[in-house]
């Protein structure tokens, strides 16, 4: 079945259509994930996004229904060049799968002019139909994005993932759950809150740190949690993944920017300020924090990206503050990055032992 | 026989996090000046230093304390008249950082902290160690550790650096 990928510049990319058969409109994200992609499409920070996958062929061994990354929420639609119906284990068909997921997909598409496209021009709004006319292409100009995504992939109703060891609060932004499972992999006793969960309602579940996750779109959509993040500061240690890092920034007066080229990678490289250590890891995020505004305020940075200089992790001088903008959690991608959990659990133990007694937070 | 408890990658993870650790509990490190103990207490401080001066963007200046003419089986007479080469810096109002790799009787720190005293008249001293191997004889403890190795006296831990071992690497035996 023909269908067409249209873009909200009007340019039109034709292709086959698999996958669930409705219309489907989104902001159009070029990934180049190679592998992992059962991981990209239930990451809930996909959420109101169509995902254009740049390798030439992807999922040809199948789908491995193990990997998932939400229940509730996915990817609006996927735009891949070619796919295979069949599979070396007998697992399910790429196809097959995002078709149980009612999720449409658009295959035999240039995948390659779609991202050079995409990186002169900017990220775009984008829609899978089925003719291309101009009424179609009036429908996406118009088309207002909902500045809600955390609202709609955040948890409503509290829950526990329970362990033995230190009590982690972990705030859902659109959370990833392969950071619950790094986090269980290290005893955290950990609870998952609302993104709008009130400083109050934290306190009460008596954290020993405080996780901002990852999540969809825009920072400056969220002024609650900014204010919260303010008061929790003072506190307890915190570290801040992807949006819960833009966050964090926002609350303490550095400016954020989006990205010329946005990471969208399971595999680019982070260099370690500290050591020149390089770490492999992966990324999901459109904006960056401004350098400008980092000098003038309490945080360093810890981590910058290779490929642009882009600053991908910091820290506060004197508050138990860290944060990553990169996805230390991979899923997909390498798992060089595993040692910000590590890191964070070192900075809750510092913080404990050597100021038991000691007023840290003035 | 030999065991390896902790790897490069582990051990260069443990000295950013002490660098972190300096900067979070100083506010500003205008003063601080780092003394490694003979041998690796000095690579230790040389690797902290160059990891301030990427974060911070600031050289400390880093000096070498030789205190092996202080051991053990010496009388107390002795160690009176013991003449160690001075620090080419220094140290008066300053906030010492001294570095060392192994952390266990506390005799070598006592007498590091003799040798500062000689030099001048530091505001602080602190003190930052790769391994916490416990048994102390002194009551002395660090500020910054590594890492934590509970050990039995019987046992040694062999601290091997890359500027003099080639490899980083800890290991027990």
């Amino acid at each position: 079945m023909k269908r067409y990928l249209i873009l909200e510049d009007g340019t039109v990319f034709p292709g086959v259509g698999f996958g669930s058969s409705i219309i489907t409109t989104g902001q159009l994200v070029v990934s180049n994930n190679r592998t992992g992609i059962e991981q990209s499409v239930t990451d809930p920070d996909s959420e109101g996004q169509i995902i254009a996958f740049t390798v030439p062929a992807i999922g040809l061994s199948g789908i491995n229904r193990d990997f998932y990354e939400s229940i509730n929420s996915q990817c609006k639609g996927v735009v891949i060049g070619s796919s295979s119906s069949a599979t070396v284990d007998g697992s399910i068909p790429f196809g097959d799968w995002i078709e149980t997921l009612g999720i449409p997909g658009i295959k035999n598409v240039d995948v390659r002019a779609l991202s050079k496209h995409i990186s002169e021009h900017g990220e775009m709004k984008a829609s899978i139909m089925d003719t291309h006319d101009e009424h179609a292409i009036d429908q996406i100009k118009a088309l207002v994005l909902p500045p809600d995504l955390v609202k709609r992939v955040s948890t409503k109703q509290s829950y526990p993932n329970p362990n033995m060891g230190l009590k982690m609060v972990v705030v859902d932004l659109g959370l990833k759950y392969s950071i619950l499972r790094q986090l269980s992999y290290r005893d955290c006793n950990s609870v998952i809150v609302n993104y709008n969960a009130s400083p109050e309602e934290i306190e009460s579940l008596h954290p020993d740190g405080i996780i901002y996750s990852n999540g969809p779109g825009d920072p400056t959509d969220l002024p609650n949690t900014i204010e919260n993040i303010k008061v929790l500061q003072k506190k307890y240690p915190i570290l801040g993944i992807g949006l819960g890092n833009l966050l964090i920034a926002l609350a303490n007066d550095c400016k954020i920017e989006p990205l010329d080229q946005p990471h969208h990678e399971s595999s680019l490289a982070v260099k370690e300020v500290a050591s020149g250590k390089i770490d492999f890891v992966n990324h999901n995020h459109s904006y960056t924090i401004d350098p400008k505004y980092i000098s003038a305020s309490d945080f360093i940075v810890t981590n910058i990206c290779v490929a642009d200089g882009s600053i991908e992790g910091m820290r506060h001088e004197y508050l138990p503050i860290m944060c990553v903008l990169f996805e230390p959690e991979a899923a997909p991608g390498p798992t060089d990055g595993y040692y910000v959990f590590d890191e964070f659990i070192d900075l809750i133990g510092s913080t404990k032992n050597q100021y038991g007694g000691v007023d840290r937070w003035q | 026989m030999a065991k390896e408890i902790i790897d490069g990658q582990t051990m260069t993870r443990a000295l950013t996090r002490i660098t972190y650790e300096i900067i979070e509990r100083n506010k500003g490190i205008d003063d601080l000046v780092l003394v490694g103990i003979k041998t690796r207490g000095v690579f230790v401080a040389h690797r902290i230093e160059s990891r301030l001066k990427q974060l911070e963007n600031i050289s400390i200046p880093v000096a070498e304390l030789d205190i092996t003419p202080y051991r053990d089986d010496m009388t107390h007479e002795e160690i009176e008249n013991i003449n160690i080469p001075p620090l080419d810096i220094d140290i008066d109002k300053k906030h010492i950082i001294l570095t060392d790799d192994v952390l266990y009787t506390g005799r070598t720190i006592r007498a590091a902290m003799d040798a500062l005293m000689k030099f001048g008249r530091p505001k602080k001293i602190s003190l930052a160690v790769l391994v916490d191997r416990g048994h102390r004889e002194l009551p002395i403890r660090a500020d910054f550790v590594g890492k934590n190795i509970p050990t039995s006296q019987k046992e040694k831990i062999r601290v091997s650096m890359k500027e003099i071992d080639g490899e980083d690497k800890i290991e027990i035996e």
